[in-house]
């Protein structure tokens, strides 16, 4: 019995997916146990196996090609069965009505595609949203409705006719010639150097930083160790810590966790920290942790290791990037002593934290001033000057530094 | 509370009536009720006059709030019909129920918790003071518009004559019932389909606030309509939960026996108002106090010491009861508020309220 | 396959499961010796005896009421209210009762019955034998609500109700009686809460129930074949539950909704489902949402009358073909 490979759904918000790679050609055995194509959404890519075990009879979407949730991208059956029975359209419906989803959110279509074209002629939600998902100018749709109205048959046979761009396919392949080496962006190198041109052209950056003594961390890293080590089976970085006491001081100074609309600062009640994740060398995700100061310092722990965990073994989901409301950038691993980071839009500040390392540090007591050995950390900050100024950036670093170094971290983890 | 011995009638006068009427004492012994039966109705009256009391008391300290319907006065037809019933029989009463749901066993803290809408009332808080349902008691529910269940319960009465179970279909309701045409079709059916049900009318001489004589066209509301469905008229004193007792037996014998339905007019008279909003004014002086003289609680209590039963003996069922009521109020007042998750729960079987895939 | 009668259907469908389930009866004024007034119940009494098909006086309450606690102390009744308009003498039983037993009482009852009514427009019957009143029923927290257009639907749909443990509304459209359809053989149970697309088409999507199905698909023939307009017809079949993802999915597809109802204008079904569409499928959504409904006016009797104020396919094509674009 032939059965239908459809194009998964990537995430509750998501509608159409690209298949970047096909991992096995027409007569290829393909079971679940194996990865039968790639594909790519937005900031995402995912290893998809085949829906069950046979022999590979068609495939009806070349690598490259963006399809909806739910259509049939390739057909599986025994060796040399007719490709025609696959499954009836009925069954087809009922098997993929439940994936019909809700529509992008309102807010950005609204904001990116006015109701009306040049002409007067109403633009209908469809066709408003197809727009703003695509980039496209009304003016150039030749509309067949009333009066030239656009309708979304219109837009889609623009889109279906090249006149609009098309999403490019994926190649790993690299060209070798003389002294160079091409190597073309993947899809995600691609997204984050669009990302961080319109974070830079949009935003302007400033950078502040404070050093932050992390003894008390440090004492409180010692002593859990091994046994967290042991029970977690991951270590407990310093990470955990200063996404901690972000999450404290942004309770005293919310206009660090908020966005830009319009001319309007849109302070976000909930905080969902992005953590900054690199995939080898190979590009950069900021899967998002929702409600961050909710959680205690374990369960923060645990939350940031399962997000960057399943953002290197390529399983995040579209919803883990949505909803962020300010990102920790960590290249502490290799000891750097400060980064300027590129905020994540559409945030107004993103924090870097670097290497902690032993310094001599002058303590301040009763007694007079000594020398002591302390673990000495910087935290630096990029802020967008259109939404705080450098005192209001300058205080909540402040207090963030202060509860790092005042807090009895230890009791909270014993 | 009405219910205090006479202090003249000492503990002696048991010992010397028992003595002097010897007639009596022999009566007693061959009497059809009998001493255990009576003290099941003794304590069922106390059941549902302490309770009643009580919910009125925490009207008074805000603790019950929305709408309640007092039976006190009508204690003797609840405990009378419900004593007499076999345990699987099904009662069927109206909003002023609260006291045919304690006599079929409900907890008085399943009562009066919901009453005050707590988690321990019988529905957890989703019913309220019209709606008290025990259908593990057979209290098969307290319907708040008039009429609707003299046909609910002549379709329970058709379940157990197919089934031929012997159940017999107890429904409850005033006089102001036998006025709505949902009456007179419930009564019809049920005798052309010579069901298992017993109608029992409380006529209480007010239809809500208006004397049930200036809008009813018999003298009898429910006696005088029963030959119109080939029935006999039987009115009864209502405040007597002897004589309640002996015609409920008549009737449910009758029904068993597959004879149809009977409706039975029991006159009797409520204390308080229709409900808590009313102080009763309508009422012309001096009514209530003449009723008060047949209130059906301490004329039981007296009947009970003309048949030589002990006073040490009534009095202490009367004493634990009230340590009952006492326990129940503290129960329902320690419990929690119910959980808001019961909005959106058991619209359906399946538990549900989903109307949508 | 037989070919079957909507109204033999109806028969069938109560036959095959008072046939399975002893504590299946059957109850309502005139269904026994006399087979119904639309003859919908002919053979009932014959075959299962006056002890499960009983003959009632013209008591409506008595006959919801016996159903209701008939139900909730073990049987499986299916009650009939001749004419749906009718249910407004018994309504308190429906609505006041059935409906918010299981509920109020934190699930103490089950209510397991079915009352099946004659229902809509099209016999000249006039303004209180002719209503279409689906939609008080919607409207009632409590009740499920189903509403067929064929035969074969009529026998699985009835089947589900008999079968679901919650009180189910039976809607029959009474000018449909006499359509003849395709029934499978052997048993047949539906599914409650599931609708159908009859017709597939990119242009617009046309959501009908009972005899406003058939019209419909009248209707989108002609926008075929006269107007170059290719439309989805989807049979509702059930109101509650309603199935909003075929409803969301088809109207998703080609962007364009109509709602044809036999209900007067106000507070009909179609109302409740242009909001969802509105609602859930805004960016989907390539124009207005059209409803073509009975106006707000009691029906009125005389053939040309009746004619003119019920939907029609000429006038859904009407409609359909001028506000599409």
């Amino acid at each position: 019995m032939a059965m239908n490979v459809i194009m998964p759904q990537l995430g509750e918000t998501v509608s159409e997916g690209t298949v970047s790679v096909w991992h096995a050609e027409v007569g290829d055995k393909v079971s679940p146990k194996t990865p039968l194509f790639d594909v790519s959404s937005d900031k995402v890519e995912m290893e998809v196996p085949a829906p069950g075990e046979g022999t590979l009879l068609e495939v009806r979407v070349e690598a490259g090609t963006t399809v909806s949730v739910g259509e049939v991208i390739a057909i599986i059956g025994k060796e040399g069965e007719a490709v025609e029975v696959v499954a009836p359209p009925a069954a087809e419906k009922k098997e993929t009505k439940a994936e019909i989803t809700a529509p992008a959110p309102a807010l950005s279509i609204a904001t990116k595609a006015s109701n009306r074209d040049s002409n007067g002629n109403p633009l209908s939600p469809a066709v408003r949203r197809l727009i703003a998902e695509n980039g496209l100018d009304p003016d150039t749709i030749s509309g067949s409705g009333a009066g030239g109205r656009i309708k979304k048959k219109d837009v889609l046979a623009h889109l279906g006719s090249g006149a609009a761009a098309k999403p490019a396919p994926r190649t790993d392949s690299l060209t070798i010639s003389g002294e160079t080496e091409v190597i073309p962006f993947n899809n995600l190198r691609k997204m984050t150097a669009e990302h961080m041109v319109r974070s830079k052209a949009t935003s302007p950056h400033v950078l502040q930083a404070v050093e932050a003594d992390f003894a008390s961390v440090g004492r409180a890293r010692q002593a859990v160790s091994t046994q967290w080590k042991e029970r977690e089976g991951f270590s407990l970085t310093w990470l955990p810590f200063v996404a901690r006491a972000v999450c404290i001081a942004i309770r005293d100074f919310q206009r660090i966790n908020a966005q830009i609309e319009g001319e309007s600062l849109v302070v976000q009640r909930r905080i969902n920290l992005g953590i900054a994740v690199d995939l080898d060398f190979d590009g950069l995700v900021a899967p998002v942790v929702k409600d961050a100061d909710r959680m205690s310092l374990s369960e923060l722990a645990r939350a940031i290791r399962d997000v960057s965990s399943r953002a290197r073994a390529n399983k995040l989901t579209p919803d883990d990037f949505t909803g962020g409301t300010y990102t920790i950038s960590n290249s502490g691993v290799f000891g750097t002593m400060i980064t300027a980071p590129i905020i994540n839009q559409p945030q107004v500040a993103i924090l870097s934290t670097d290497g902690v390392t032993k310094k001599p540090v002058v303590i301040e007591s009763e007694d007079g001033e000594s020398i002591a050995i302390r673990p000495v950390g910087v935290l630096a900050q990029s802020f967008d000057h259109r939404a705080i100024d450098g005192a209001y950036s300058a205080a909540f670093l402040h207090r963030v530094r202060e509860v790092i170094e005042t807090t009895s971290w230890k009791s909270m983890l014993t | 509370m009405a219910s205090k011995p006479k202090a003249a009638k000492g503990e002696g006068r048991a010992k010397a009536s028992r003595k002097k009427t010897s007639a009596k004492a022999k009566s007693l012994a061959n009497d059809d009720i009998g001493e255990e039966t009576r003290l099941k109705l003794w304590r069922s009256l106390l059941e549902i006059r302490h309770v009643e009391q009580r919910a009125y008391d925490l009207f008074l300290q805000n603790l019950i709030k929305g709408t309640s319907h007092l039976a006190l006065g009508h204690e003797a037809v609840a405990a009378g019909f419900a004593t007499a019933m076999e345990k699987d029989d099904w009662t069927f009463c109206t909003y002023r129920g609260h006291h045919h749901t304690l006599a079929r066993g409900a907890s008085m803290e399943g009562v009066l918790g919901e009453l005050m809408g707590r988690e321990c009332g019988l529905l957890q808080g989703k019913g309220g003071s019209m709606h008290l349902t025990s259908v593990e008691h057979g209290a098969m529910g307290s319907y708040a518009i008039i009429g609707a269940h003299l046909p609910i319960a002549m379709g329970a009465a058709w379940t157990s004559q197919y089934k031929s179970t012997g159940q017999v279909s107890v429904c409850f309701f005033g006089d102001g019932t036998t006025n709505i045409g949902a009456f007179h079709e419930a009564l019809n059916m049920a005798a052309v389909w010579k069901l298992p049900v017993v109608f029992v009318c409380e006529n209480n001489l007010y239809m809500e606030y208006t004397p049930i004589g200036d809008v009813t066209a018999v003298e009898n509301p429910a006696g005088d309509r029963a030959g119109s469905y080939g029935l006999p008229k039987i009115v009864i004193d209502g405040n007597d939960a002897d004589e309640v007792y002996r015609t409920a037996q008549e009737a449910y014998a009758k029904a068993r026996a597959g004879d149809g339905p009977s409706l039975i007019e029991c006159l009797t008279y409520r204390h308080s108002g229709h409900s808590r909003a009313d102080p009763g004014d309508y009422r012309p002086p001096g009514e209530l106090e003449a009723w008060l003289k047949k209130d059906p609680v301490p004329r039981y209590r007296d009947r009970l010491a003309d048949f030589g039963i002990d006073k040490k003996v009534i009095d202490g069922i009367d004493e634990k009861v009230m340590q009952q009521v006492e326990e129940a109020t503290e129960i329902s007042k320690a419990s929690p508020t119910p959980s808001l998750e019961l909005i959106e729960k058991d619209v359906w079987a399946d538990g549900g309220v989903a109307w949508r895939n | 396959m037989a070919e079957l009668t909507y109204r033999e259907a109806v028969a069938e469908g109560i036959a095959q499961e008072m046939r399975r389930d002893e504590d299946v009866v059957f109850l309502g004024e005139d269904i026994g010796a006399a087979g119904g007034v639309f003859k919908a119940t002919v053979g009932l009494l014959k075959e299962f005896g006056p002890v499960r098909v009983r003959d009632t006086p013209i008591s409506e309450q008595a006959i919801l009421g016996a159903a209701m606690g008939s139900a909730m102390t073990g049987l499986k009744p299916i009650a009939e209210i001749m004419f749906s308009d009718f249910l407004a003498v018994c309504w308190d039983i429906v609505a006041n009762e059935i409906a918010k037993a299981r509920y109020m009482t934190g699930g103490q009852m089950s209510m397991p019955l079915v009352i099946r009514t004659a229902n809509g427009g099209g016999s000249r019957f006039g303004a209180q034998h002719s209503q279409s009143v689906e939609n008080w029923a919607m409207m009632v927290p409590g009740l499920k609500v189903v509403a067929p257009s064929t035969p074969a639907d009529v026998k699985g749909l009835l089947a589900a109700a008999i079968r679901d443990p919650d009180p189910v509304m039976f809607f029959e459209q009474k000018s449909l009686y006499p359509i003849k359809g395709e029934v499978p053989d052997g048993e047949l149970v539906d599914e409650l809460g599931t609708a159908k697309v009859l017709r597939d088409g990119d242009d617009v999507t046309i959501c009908a129930l009972a005899a406003m199905v058939p019209r419909a698909i009248q209707a989108a023939e002609i926008l075929s074949s006269e107007h170059g307009i290719e439309a989805t017809v989807v049979d509702l079949r059930s109101l509650v539950p309603l199935d909003t993802k075929t409803i969301l999915r088809e109207t998703a597809k080609t962007g364009r909704l109509v709602t044809v109802e036999e209900n007067p204008r106000l507070c009909g079904w179609g109302a409740e489902v242009a909001s969802i569409v509105a609602d859930e499928n805004f960016w989907d959504l390539d124009g207005p949402v059209i409803r073509i409904t009975t106006p707000h006016i009691p029906l009125p009797a005389a053939d040309e009358l009746e004619d003119a104020t019920m939907p029609s396919a000429d006038r859904i094509v009407r409609e359909v073909s001028e506000k599409i674009d």
